[in-house]
């Protein structure tokens, strides 16, 4: 996988308890009876799941985990991510919390943005930080004249890319100042001459390049008379002669234009008003009134007294390309794959998707990419979802890295480690042979792994691992845990320790040096202050279609043999040995006040034996495709 | 496990937030002062003073589908971002992989793929809801989601209203999963549905269209008239199957052989192919018999399907615009060999406006909207409009094919006296617009313009403000897609039909849903509902 051999995972117990659904139950046992036929074989534990259909909702507990069904790369997290709450003593990962923002900033100039700001700016800096829009490397501030170098401040300004050496002059933007880039570049994309950009450019959001709204009806009610078809042609034919609007814009002209008629028609008896005034369309004057007022009230006030007309006023569509129609034009397209024939244009000069993602939705080609304001990152707290107890707690400044509050889950729950156990005792560096098996490890021989587990807290730990003997999937991998339980030390002091006795680690040193090459089934392999190692015996499985398969493998592939290739081809990682180990501690902690629901019994000394269940993944290596 | 644990604080937010609900509910039409949105009173103030006091009471948008989830606030013109469904979506938390040796379905892939399984990871569901796994597809909603707020949006997830645009035709499952998901996750006080086709026309001023919708699974026509749905159609050629064509197209061309591609499995990259297909997929203007006419030695240089990290490939230009053709149009299959829900497109547009009453016929065929991924396939939108319009000219709007037919029309034409024999045939030359019109649809307005009757003046002095719409032609009218549709409705204050309470939804879940459809009478001017009685809620179209 994408960590280096070998790695753990901890599986979050949030994964256990499904998304409550009032009509569920029903349907997911609908769904686990018939699995579709590629999730069948990687589906937990085929045998368990038909054996225990009827009384699986009793039995979830007793499920293995399985690292590879595709649920599970959903709740399972590196250790260090993982957080603890406190309250519900319970294991939170980013699935069981809430966030709240704290601060918002920008990753590049890191200026905290006032929360008020956030929203106007799009979410992104307002400054000068700008990203590549074709590499998506931060942009530099650049002055043209740099080559004579005699002025310090001269001259028209360009963002220009260090790595692809992309510059805003390739789609001919120049800014006069080398400050407020922002504002410089959303008024030259608002007011630019459009017959010198894409239509995709220019996205006004100012109202002023629409036509007027008056003249745009007299258009229209002079040949409605007419013919209407007439008039639509040439209210439509007057479309390419005005400049095509861009997305902005032409969301901004359909949004007045509901807002006019959502008012025109809700309150009827402006149409006596304007046709007294002569303006010719009940629109107009109302759509006047609404350049002035947001509110429909003040032309009711002029209005509102006259009686209304019979029939409501229907709402219409859009009709004029001011009011947000655009009827597509027949050569556009045709124009477009011309360009795309042309030789200049090429694979490169078309935007790819991860370009295109971040830009306006009809930008095709790269020279219509715009430079991308930096987006703004968070500082966010975080809390327990069922319990609102907060988990983390960043100071608000950017600049601090600093966290108030953070339980993070390796304070509490014992940080595993893997290390595979070296073949020869005698070597004299045991660490250095076995890095370069894991990512081919012989089927069918066995090793032995070392699992310590790092006790953090203060208390003593009480460990009991468990592990299906053989791992679910296709792959049968046989486990076996040589000493099941065991206890951990607490985390005390690392000077009472040194101050005790400075020969504790020397002990354990030599004692582990005694112990080297002979794992034994019920003992501990080695163990310290606040860790333990015990050793893990596995028996890598055959990989199926290896040349080394035997009886097990040949009885899961005659199953399903039509479509081994395509299962093979889909679970890429099938050859990845991934132990799941279950984890349970139970410790004596101290009672804490408000503690009475999760402590099972209290001790006579205000000790409350808490425990703690969750699953692991233990990524041993890669399997060797053959002997 | 239920999401908030009775406590004195939970009790002291539901309170606040019901007294919330009233205010919002009695939401008037006109614009007004925003509300100022306290989302958890009790914990809110402890930690993070600044974000209550944004303008939270924007409602958030979703639009999702199949490949890709659109999010952004109402009342902007574009979403803020466009998040897909890919593998790498859904790696698990630490693994790098997509970094470290570069996007997975760029390279090649080491053994061809069914094509099947070839799209299956990159897609959140599939219609046919016995194929998905429900819980997986929780997982992915609920990372996709968490990590837009998180990273786009930059907002408290849950504190504002959700606005969900989603398709008219989704399983019940399905739906059911994504709101018990939303609302078990974070608390949204409430989450409206939009219907994709009718906002698509709303985000093209218009009332009434045939929305074509080219998304992932298959192509939908529906026919919106004032703004109810009127009918859908749909067919399974769509982007999906194109894609896999291309695949299978490249798979040809890195294996070496132009010619017939005889594969059946695909061994090029998805995310190369749909590259390739964003970038250079293409569609002729008309069924060309003479290939190579045009340009034959026209050749492209893209990354070479066989190594795209590295080398370049010459491929002949109209080589690309195969898929297309083959997917979308089934050039060279007659009609009655295609499987009702394998029809090709033009043939899709064609029966859902011949299943139209006339006059809103006439209404949506001028008024033809393309959205989806496919509607940027350039030329693609000209070749159906010209080929639906070739099958009008042929066919006239009659739903009786066949030789019989041709047969009975002989006999009768050799009754008739030869001077009527104009007004029966439907090829009336394309020079008269208003020519789809049969002599067995007097209805058809467009038919009655000659004679004007006193009425019909009287009717027409008094609309002389308003503008006759055009109908009768086709005509394609270019939309900002449904996410913009659905910004443009909630900005205007205007109340979809479906609005889902998270208390109700999650004490019943989607039984809770009245089945009487017609429950919220639909205000007949807007074709919205604007506010009303919110003491039980419907599926409206998704019930």
């Amino acid at each position: 996988m994408s960590r280096p051999f070998p790695y753990t995972y901890i599986s979050c117990p949030c994964a256990d308890t499904p998304v409550p659904d009032p009509a569920r139950k029903r349907r997911s046992r609908e769904s686990t009876q018939k699995p579709p036929p590629e999730q069948a074989n990687t589906d937990q534990d085929k045998k368990l799941s038909a054996k225990d259909e009827q009384e699986e909702e009793d039995e979830d507990e007793e499920h293995t985990f399985d690292p590879r069904s595709p649920r599970s790369n959903f709740s399972l997290y590196p250790p260090e991510q993982l957080l603890y709450c406190e309250e519900c003593h319970q294991i939170k990962c980013p699935r069981c919390i809430t966030e709240e923002i704290v601060s918002w900033y920008c990753p590049s100039c890191l200026f905290e943005t006032p929360s008020s700001m956030v929203r106007s700016d799009g979410n992104r800096c307002g400054r000068n930080c700008f990203n590549c829009p074709v590499c998506t490397a931060p942009l530099a501030v650049t002055t043209i004249e740099n080559a004579t170098g005699n002025g310090p401040q001269q001259g028209p300004w360009v963002l220009s890319c260090g790595y692809c050496l992309w510059t805003t002059l390739d789609i001919g933007i120049k800014f006069d100042k080398p400050t407020n880039i922002r504002s410089q570049l959303q008024k030259m994309t608002d007011s630019t001459a459009p017959a010198s950009f894409d239509r995709s450019r220019q996205a006004s959001r100012s109202y002023g390049d629409l036509k007027h709204p008056l003249s745009s009806y007299a258009s229209i009610d002079g040949q409605s008379n007419a013919s209407e078809r007439d008039g639509e042609q040439a209210a439509s034919k007057e479309d390419p002669a005005a400049p095509p609007m861009g997305m902005d814009a032409r969301f901004a002209a359909l949004k007045n234009f509901y807002r006019t008629q959502i008012a025109e028609t809700s309150n009827s008896a402006n149409d006596r008003l304007s046709s007294e005034f002569g303006f010719s369309s009940p629109g107009a004057l109302n759509r006047l009134m609404s350049l002035y007022t947001t509110s429909s009230r003040l032309s009711g006030l002029y209005g509102g007294n006259k009686k209304p007309k019979s029939k409501p006023p229907v709402m219409r569509e859009a009709l004029t390309a001011s009011e947000g129609l655009l009827i597509a034009s027949e050569n556009n397209e045709a124009d477009i794959i011309a360009r795309l024939q042309s030789p200049e244009c090429g694979w490169d000069g078309m935007a790819s998707i991860d370009q295109r993602a971040t830009q306006s939705p009809d930008v095709r080609f790269v020279d219509d990419l715009l430079p991308l304001p930096v987006l703004l990152r968070t500082k966010r707290a975080k809390r327990c979802k069922s319990c609102k107890h907060i988990l983390v707690k960043p100071e608000s400044k950017p600049q601090s890295t600093r966290f108030r509050i953070r339980l993070i889950a390796l304070s509490y729950i014992p940080l595993p480690t893997l290390r595979p156990l070296a073949l020869s005792s005698t070597s004299a560096l045991p660490a250095m042979a076995p890095t370069s098996d894991l990512n081919s490890l012989p089927p069918l021989r066995p090793i032995h792994v070392l699992l310590t587990l790092k006790n953090h807290m203060f208390d003593p730990v009480r460990i009991t691992l468990a592990t299906p003997p053989v791992t679910p999937g296709r792959v049968a991998t046989k486990v076996t845990v040589l000493s099941p339980q065991f206890e951990i030390g607490a985390n005390s002091d690392v000077w009472d320790e040194a101050l005790q006795g400075g020969s504790a680690p020397l002990t354990s040193e030599s004692r582990s040096g005694a112990q080297r090459g002979v794992p034994e089934a019920g003992k501990v392999w080695d163990k310290g202050r606040n860790w333990t190692t015990v050793v893990l015996e596995v028996v890598p499985g055959t990989l199926p279609g290896s040349s080394a398969e035997n009886g097990n493998g040949d009885a899961d592939t005659e199953t399903n043999d039509v479509d081994v290739s395509a299962i093979a081809a889909s679970r890429q990682d099938e050859d990845v040995l991934e132990i799941p180990v279950f984890v349970h501690m139970d410790w004596d902690a101290d009672a804490q006040l408000d503690q009475q629901n999760v402590g099972k019994g209290s001790k006579p000394d205000d000790k409350v034996t808490r425990e703690l269940a969750y699953w692991m993944v233990l990524g041993v290596g890669r399997i060797q495709a053959s002997l | 496990m239920s999401s908030d644990t009775p406590s004195m604080g939970a009790s002291k937010r539901t309170s606040a937030t019901s007294g919330l609900r009233n205010i919002q509910t009695a939401r008037p039409v006109s614009p007004h002062t925003p509300q100022p949105h306290s989302g958890n009173p009790s914990f809110a103030s402890s930690t993070s003073p600044g974000s209550t006091f944004r303008s939270e009471d924007d409602a958030i948008i979703f639009e999702i589908g199949a490949r890709w989830l659109r999010a952004g606030f109402e009342g902007s013109s574009a979403p803020v971002c466009v998040v897909g469904f890919g593998p790498e979506d859904s790696r698990r938390a630490g693994d790098y992989r997509g970094w470290i040796q570069g996007s997975s379905g760029a390279g090649r892939l080491a053994q061809p793929v069914d094509i099947e399984e070839w799209t299956r990871t990159y897609e959140l569901w599939r219609p046919d809801s016995r194929e998905i796994d429900l819980g997986l597809v929780e997982d992915k909603i609920e990372r996709a989601f968490r990590e837009t707020y998180n990273q786009f949006l930059l907002t408290d997830a849950g504190t504002s209203r959700l606005v969900l645009v989603l398709p008219s035709l989704m399983p019940h499952p399905l739906l059911s999963s994504l709101l018990s998901t939303l609302f078990s996750r974070w608390r949204f006080p409430s989450a409206t549905l939009l219907s994709s086709a009718t906002m698509s026309a709303t985000a093209a001023g218009l009332r009434s269209a045939l929305v074509v919708d080219l998304g992932w699974a298959e192509t939908t026509a529906t026919a919106i008239y004032e703004y109810r749905e009127m009918t859908t159609k749909r067919t399974t050629r769509s982007m999906k199957h194109l894609m896999q064509e291309m695949g299978l197209l490249l798979t040809g061309f890195a294996s070496g052989n132009q010619g017939t591609e005889t594969v059946d499995k695909i061994s090029v990259g998805f995310a190369y192919c749909e590259e390739v297909v964003s970038r250079f997929a293409w569609c002729k203007s008309q069924a060309e018999e003479d290939e190579n006419l045009d340009e034959p030695g026209l050749k492209l240089s893209i990354p070479s399907p066989a190594n795209p990290e590295e080398e370049y490939m010459d491929v002949p230009f109209s080589r690309l615009a195969e898929p297309t053709e083959k997917v979308l149009f089934a050039p060279g299959v007659a009609e009655h060999e295609l499987d009702d829900e394998e029809k090709s497109l033009p043939l899709l547009v064609y029966n859902t406006l011949l299943s139209l009453y006339p006059d809103a016929r006439g209404t949506c065929m001028s008024r033809i909207v393309f959205v989806g991924g496919g509607s940027r396939i350039p030329g693609l939108r000209q070749r159906v409009l010209k080929e639906v319009s070739f099958l009008i000219d042929r066919h006239g709007w009659s739903p009786i094919r066949g030789k019989a037919l041709e047969r009975q029309r002989q006999r009768l034409e050799e009754l008739r006296l030869s001077a009527q024999k104009a007004s029966n045939q439907p090829e009336i030359p394309k020079s008269n617009v208003e020519a789809p019109s049969s002599d067995d649809e007097r209805a058809d307005p467009s038919k009655e313009v000659p004679e004007i009757d006193f009425v019909e003046q009287k009717l027409r002095r008094q609309n002389k403000d308003i503008p006759v719409p055009i109908q009768g032609v086709l005509r394609e009218v270019e939309s900002l897609g449904p996410w913009a549709g659905a910004s443009l409705t909630t900005s205007l204050k205007i109340r979809g039909m479906v609005e889902i309470e998270r208390e109700k939804f999650l004490q019943h879940g989607l039984a809770g849903a009245t089945r009487d459809i017609d429950h919220p009478v639909p205000d007949r001017r807007s074709g919205l509902r604007s506010g009303g009685d919110r003491s039980s809620w419907t599926l409206a179209g998704w019930a």
